[in-house]
């Protein structure tokens, strides 16, 4: 056994890219920490969501309108579904031609992309404000419309919006169970009172002991 | 029970219960030279083989015959960057069952799904194969023409 | 109230349910919330405790398994959904006990500990050991307070300098840090909202701040390019890479 420190050698700061933080692929491209480090500007309160209609305003696609299909907030990035290609060859060499591959390149939320009024599909300004109730909504600063948000914000890996899940029959307890109140306060510590359900009986006192 | 701490022992006091034990145990695939009889488990560093035997006993009521335990290292190995890398060490139990009672590994992965799985794969690629080619023949007296230029 | 999927007393609880095995995606719930857990009594937060652990051990039979035998293992953040209902559920049973404790003893009921300073002058937190007879008469446990290394005055003030040092070392590092981050982002980003900027460098004064945003909005960033082209002193124009010696004069 050869003699080792304790330590965890590690990246301290990671480039966050399209791919899930979970993937092998990022994991390649954060292999090597020669790359530039990356600035991103601070945005205090984030306002584009998965579902959201936004018109672009930069590249080849300027001027059209699409739907956020996939939000990365550590770089400020959006993707819009169906807008901004680029295309590369995969697998280019001498003698063989490649495959043309074509992915959706991420856009900047700060200059690159703008939300939409729902009212009349044009561009506007975007501001959260809150209801009477006290619930924030987006606020569109043009018209003074209320831009809601998206069914698609909601979505998981597990379903596409909450009323939609089915339940496994066999792994999740039911909702009516889970409210059920069965708390009983008494003055018992838990030990105790599964003690006194399980019928264990114990008349042994513990011994006197000193902390220090 | 608040302190997951072990408390001290002395005589004549109550008997030390758990009420909500935080050890695992992981049931592994048997191998080559084991007998019917015995299953081998990783389980929680922290556990001895009396816990081991309380524990299927008490909550899986499975009764046990023999329980040996031992710590295993981790795997060390030279990265090319100078550095050692460890993994952690586990604790490895081989629990006898008693007589006449036997355990067979169950096939967990059932071959009619992978072939299902294997038969649809293969399903798409002939289908992208199919296309490509009704795509060439598109094109076949136009040589002049590029590959992606279809009417 | 916690819905059980038939009792099977067996070593199959190791393994998923039949319909489960070979499977690409098992969809399940999400983990108990603390405040669902709150509402239930402690019998049965005891059997549900039971209910979790099975399917953590599960579970972990199931990863090993597919890891050993080089297949896809469905979802493995069942895993955490078990293990985050865990621990909600006993933070709950500690937030019980701890009442209870208060109410009768004045004490939150858990093991208790003091601030020392360890051997090189720095403050440490230490646990409570438990001991069958008070301090003053374990000998043993003089013996090992003897045992533990001291280091005499001189020696503590030396190391005391020298941690201040490197401490002082590792906060310019952080200030200089801060201040590459302002003047990157502002350069890359002319119209950054300059109070949401401010939170980001906590460490810099509201001068220095100041003075960076100055400095980066009066250069103009489009002339300020390295140039390409060089103009010597017969009135040539040289572009910057025939500058290098070995490329003119092939040595």
């Amino acid at each position: 056994m050869p003699n080792y420190l304790p330590r965890e050698v590690k990246r301290r700061r990671v480039r966050f890219t399209t791919n899930r933080p979970w993937s092998a692929e990022f994991e390649k491209q954060n292999q090597f920490s020669h790359r530039n480090r990356v600035y991103v500007q601070p945005i205090k309160n984030w306002l584009f969501f998965k579902g959201d209609r936004v018109e672009v305003l930069h590249g080849r696609d300027k001027g059209k309108q699409g739907l956020i299909t996939q939000v990365i907030q550590e770089r400020n990035w959006v993707i819009v579904g169906g807008l901004n290609w680029h295309f590369r060859y995969i697998g280019k060499g001498e003698d063989t031609r490649g495959m043309l591959v074509r992915s959706e390149a991420p856009l900047l939320v700060t200059n690159q992309v703008s939300l939409v009024d729902p009212s009349d599909d044009k561009l506007t300004k975007v501001e959260w404000r809150y209801t009477e109730e006290g619930e924030p909504v987006r606020v569109s600063l043009r018209t003074g419309r209320i831009i809601p948000l998206p069914f698609a914000a909601e979505e998981t890996h597990d379903y596409k919006d909450p009323t939609s899940y089915l339940e496994n029959e066999s792994k999740d307890t039911k909702a009516a169970d889970v409210e059920a109140i069965t708390f009983d306060p008494s003055l018992k510590t838990f030990e105790m009172e599964i003690m006194e359900v399980m019928d264990i009986k114990e008349d042994r006192v513990p011994k006197k002991s000193y902390f220090y | 029970m608040s302190s997951r701490l072990y408390p001290l022992y002395q005589k004549g006091n109550p008997q030390l219960r758990v009420f909500l034990p935080n050890f695992f145990m992981k049931l592994l695939r048997p191998t080559s030279n084991q007998p019917p009889n015995q299953v081998k488990f990783i389980v929680s560093n922290g556990m001895s083989k009396y816990d081991v035997e309380n524990y299927l006993d008490k909550i899986y009521d499975v009764k046990v015959a023999h329980v040996s335990c031992h710590l295993q290292q981790g795997h060390t190995k030279a990265s090319t960057k100078g550095y050692i890398i460890k993994d952690d060490d586990f604790k490895v139990a081989y629990v006898t069952l008693p007589k006449g009672a036997t355990f067979a590994f169950p096939d967990i992965y059932p071959e009619q799904k992978e072939e299902e799985e294997t038969s649809e794969r293969e399903k798409t690629i002939k289908q992208i194969e199919h296309s490509f080619e009704e795509l060439k023949k598109r094109n076949k007296n136009r040589p002049d023409v590029p590959g992606w230029f279809t009417i | 109230m916690i819905q059980m999927t038939g009792v099977r007393s067996d070593l199959m609880e190791f393994f998923d349910t039949k319909k489960h095995w070979g499977e690409r995606d098992v969809k399940v719930g999400r983990a108990w919330k603390i405040d669902e857990l709150r509402l239930k009594s402690n019998e049965d937060l005891h059997k549900l405790w039971y209910v979790l652990l099975k399917e953590k051990n599960m579970l972990l039979t199931m990863e090993h398994d597919a890891k050993e035998e080089c297949r896809p293992f469905a979802n493995p953040e069942r895993i955490d959904k078990v293990e985050e209902s865990m621990n909600h559920l006993e933070e709950v049973v500690k937030e019980r006990n701890r009442a209870y404790f208060l109410l009768e003893t004045g004490t939150s009921g858990e093991r208790t500990g003091e601030e020392f300073e360890n051997w090189l002058g720095l403050p440490e937190y230490r646990q409570h050991e438990e001991y069958p007879v008070p301090k003053e008469q374990n000998k043993e446990w003089y013996k090992a307070q003897e045992e533990i290394p001291t280091s005499s005055d001189y020696e503590k003030k030396k190391f005391y300098s020298m941690l201040r040092v490197k401490q002082r070392k590792d906060a310019r590092k952080g200030i200089s840090a801060q201040r590459a981050s302002v003047h990157e982002t502002l350069k890359n980003f002319p119209d950054t909202d300059l109070e949401t900027l401010r939170e980001t460098a906590p460490d810099l004064t509201p001068v220095e701040f100041d003075k960076i945003v100055e400095r980066v909005r009066s250069t103009n960033w489009e002339n300020n390019e390295i140039p390409r082209e060089i103009k010597m002193w017969n009135g040539q124009f040289v572009r910057r890479r025939q500058m290098t010696w070995k490329k003119k004069y092939g040595h």
